[in-house]
């Protein structure tokens, strides 16, 4: 367990993830307090990330749930084995039969049989998925549940009783606790609003794209060939295109790509040939990349408002900044 | 005030503010604190947000409000003479010396930071500008004017002393002498934050900051005349400047804390938005429809998550073998779980909306609703018309909803009494009538009043064979159909359900069973 935040965020570094204080402290409480992280924010600003990176600055395993439409316990808790359990009684055939051999009445031998059904219902037929498996795992997890607002509302209100206290109830078995408590992170892009009784269960982290330095350090860690001049060229670059309008801003992880990209092409510095052929890498939609290419071609640098009024985007804090 | 009593406070003080904050969060708070310590305060700060505030859109209240209870404490005020040396003490004192006596002393007292009174000060002006003292004024007529004006110079003299003496003694003022000038600038009656730096404001300048600048420079151009050295005098207006600064964020927080606090004594009247969703569309105000713009995202949320629950719920559609024999594997092979091919319902959404002056807060409503919904709804066209039908999906897709509707309803005007359904409805059957197919949901929002027009039912039948389904949304209570110049009942057995939309509340739930098959 970390000592104070300040560990946290050296713990994180040494796993190439710049924390924030923010980020830090959270993580720091959520170890201590003992409950999950939901960190929500824009798609693409390392959320996904701060699972795995805070995964490997505990040296815990991650036990990752990607969250999907029409996610169910099945799928996410456990599943009964039932071809293990058919094959394991047609196998089993005789060693039945001896039992139920003293039985003499019907009511007997079901009566027999009954005290044997534990055997059929135990964990040894229990199929853990990965909830169970975070809950069940004998060396501590991290529980990275991704895009949990892609679920249903209902998989959300399952997920109350695994998330505040760490316990799954299944039906044949009882109540399965922890062995040990997990490290849960859950991140959401915010596509819709979650319930307030996850929230309330939740400490909340509110990731924003970051501003030109902290990005330019990202960069500079993760993609060092870059030369210092090119990178925050890049940044500024980037920084700009997120300031217009487009249907999909780049994100940290684009922008790496287009460092990676950038150090490929032994770019010294970004001209327009370049960044022509380049800009793909950044922006996944057409109408942005034109969009794009019409606002850096203005003589002034600065984006002119085109093409009249802003789409309207889904809010965020950080975005009238 | 200790810290845990900050933190109820700064809870509270959220929850005044908008911010739902359960009992658990707060215990969550508190907890966190114990954790994470009171002495670094950024991590403090970290710690709270976490815990307390689970929407980014309540992060700018958390914001504003922090630094009210946790911030920095302004920094105190400074006697203005303890800066100095004994050897520009000395000089100043040399320099006073040189002045005449009453003029000596009177600087004398105030540099010692003590209060000199109103008649005091006014004298101490008067020695300042010994120009500016108002002689031959004798009109008879002018002498109420005048005592009137001594007065308000007096009471005006005696807030300069006051201030000067807070500055120079570096004893700020008392929290009743805040209170005292708060109320003079209707500080008890502010319950919002945004109101912060103008109260402020007030408050310095009824304290007489605004003049104090004036009254500054004579007093120093007095004292450099009198032979005070340049560097002493360079200190006594630093360390005065300085604590004039100290004087404004203590103010500035006393502001805050006030106002805070009185939100949190009297929440502001709200009209929850469950009520305002009860409401006649045509009766909200300007704000009311802005509060519940907002709840039509949410709506529209809602339903998209119910309505794709519907899609993989629906037990319809044909047998999939492979999918049953994979499924009942682990019965032996006995299909017990039958497995359907899921159906994939694509609706496709026709809306014909009359944008006469009645209909128009419904269709700006229903409108916005449509717009959140397109994820969903992916081939949605609509259609406006009064006297005759156009198409405005174009404007629709390009432009955010406020602007799209703005520049429909621009685009037609109302006029007087000119509605006809029945010419639109020809006009859309000659020329967009393969909009209409077997997947479209057909919406009619309008309050069927169609200036005694013929109806033309005979085109209405025409979309409704073609149509999946078709609905009529009525503004209007069911028992105005028919009356008037309403031709409701010639169109009314041709729909297959006819809701009422007078309400928000309504117009969400009629939008809600679109899907329903």
């Amino acid at each position: 367990m970390f000592a104070s935040k300040d560990e946290v965020r050296r713990a994180l570094a040494a796993q190439r993830y710049i924390a924030s204080d923010e980020i830090a402290t959270t993580l720091f409480l959520a170890e201590r307090l003992h409950k999950p992280v939901l960190a929500e924010g824009p798609a693409g600003v390392g959320k996904t990330e701060l699972g795995k990176a805070w995964a490997a600055a505990t040296g815990r395993r991650l036990i990752r749930l990607q969250c999907y439409e029409g996610l169910d316990e099945t799928k996410a808790l456990y599943e009964w084995e039932y071809a293990k359990q058919l094959l394991y009684t047609q196998l089993l055939r005789d060693k039945l039969n001896t039992i139920l051999a003293g039985a003499s009445t019907l009511a007997e031998a079901a009566d027999q049989l009954a005290r044997e059904e534990d055997v059929f219902f135990s964990e040894r037929f229990l199929l853990p998925r990965s909830l169970l498996q975070a809950i069940r795992s004998p060396e501590p997890v991290v529980l990275l549940i991704d895009e949990i607002d892609r679920a249903d509302a209902e998989f959300e209100a399952f997920l109350l009783e695994v998330l505040s206290d760490f316990q799954i109830s299944v039906p044949e078995l009882g109540t399965l606790q922890a062995r040990h408590l997990p490290l849960v992170v859950l991140t959401s892009n915010n596509t819709r609003e979650l319930s307030e009784a996850l929230k309330r269960r939740c400490l909340y982290l509110y990731l924003d794209y970051p501003t030109i330095e902290a990005e330019l350090n990202i960069v500079r860690l993760k993609v060092p060939d870059l030369g210092p001049k090119v990178a925050r060229q890049a940044v500024e670059l980037v920084h700009r295109l997120r300031s217009l309008d487009l249907k999909k801003h780049p994100s940290i992880s684009e922008t790496l790509d287009w460092a990676h990209a950038l150090v490929m092409l032994s770019a010294d510095h970004i001209d327009a040939a370049t960044l022509d052929t380049t800009l793909t890498v950044l922006l996944k939609h057409e109408h942005d990349v034109q969009r794009a290419r019409r606002a850096l071609a203005a003589p002034d640098g600065s984006p002119r408002s085109f093409d009249g009024p802003r789409r309207e985007r889904r809010r965020w804090p950080g975005d009238d900044a | 005030m200790s810290f845990d009593d900050r933190l109820l406070q700064l809870i509270a003080g959220l929850r005044a503010g908008g911010v739902r904050i359960s009992v658990a969060e707060s215990a969550d708070g508190f907890r966190a604190v114990e954790e994470i310590g009171a002495v670094d305060r950024e991590a403090l700060r970290a710690a709270l947000r976490t815990t307390l505030v689970k929407d980014p859109a309540d992060l700018p209240t958390f914001d504003r409000l922090f630094p009210l209870y946790f911030g920095l404490e302004p920094p105190p005020l400074l006697p203005a003479m303890g800066g100095m040396g004994a050897d520009e003490q000395q000089q100043l004192e040399e320099a006073l010396r040189s002045l005449p006596p009453e003029l000596a002393d009177l600087l004398r007292r105030l540099l010692r930071g003590e209060r000199l009174s109103a008649e005091e000060m006014a004298q101490l002006r008067a020695r300042l500008q010994p120009d500016s003292s108002s002689e031959g004024m004798g009109a008879q007529g002018q002498q109420a004017l005048r005592q009137r004006l001594d007065q308000l110079a007096q009471s005006w003299m005696d807030r300069l002393a006051r201030l000067l003496q807070w500055l120079l003694s570096g004893q700020g003022p008392s929290s009743e002498e805040l209170e005292q000038i708060g109320r003079e600038v209707g500080l008890p009656r502010a319950t919002r934050l945004e109101q912060q730096p103008w109260l402020t404001q007030r408050m310095l300048r009824a304290m007489g900051m605004e003049r104090l600048a004036e009254l500054l420079n004579e007093l120093l151009a007095q004292l450099a005349a009198a032979g005070a050295s340049p560097e002493a005098l360079d200190q006594l207006e630093g360390s005065i400047q300085a604590n004039a600064e100290a004087l404004r964020d203590q103010v500035s927080r006393f502001v805050g804390a006030s106002i805070v606090r009185q939100a949190v004594e009297q929440p502001p009247r709200q009209p929850s938005v469950a009520d305002l969703m009860q409401l006649p569309l045509q009766s909200l105000t300007w704000e009311e429809a802005e509060a519940l713009r907002d709840q039509v995202r949410r709506l529209a949320a809602q339903l998209r998550s119910r309505a794709a629950l519907r899609h993989r719920r629906g037990k319809v559609g044909l047998l999939d073998p492979k999918a049953t024999l994979r499924a009942n594997q682990r019965y032996g092979g006995v299909p017990m779980d039958i497995r359907h091919r899921r159906r994939r319902l694509k609706p496709k959404l026709l809306l014909i909306c009359d944008v006469s002056t009645s209909m128009r807060p419904v269709v700006s409503f229903l409108l916005h609703m449509i717009y959140e919904l397109q994820d969903q709804v992916a081939h949605a066209r609509s259609f406006a018309f009064i006297d005759d039908i156009e198409e405005i999906t174009q404007d629709f897709a390009e432009h955010r909803p406020e602007v799209a509707i703005a520049e429909v309803l621009r685009r037609m005007p109302p006029g007087h009494y000119n509605t006809d359904l029945g010419f639109s409805l020809q006009h859309f059957c000659r020329d967009y009538l393969d909009a209409v197919d077997h997947r479209t949901i057909v919406i009619v929002v309008g309050d069927g009043r169609n200036n005694f027009n013929p109806s033309r039912v005979d085109a209405f039948e025409t979309i409704r064979r073609r149509a999946r389904r078709l609905l009529w949304f009525n503004p209007e209570a069911p028992a105005l159909w028919g009356t008037g110049d309403s031709a409701m009942y010639d169109y009314l057995p041709l729909c297959d359900a006819v809701h009422e939309v007078s309400t928000l509340a309504q117009l969400a739930a009629a939008v809600e069973r679109l899907f329903e098959t």
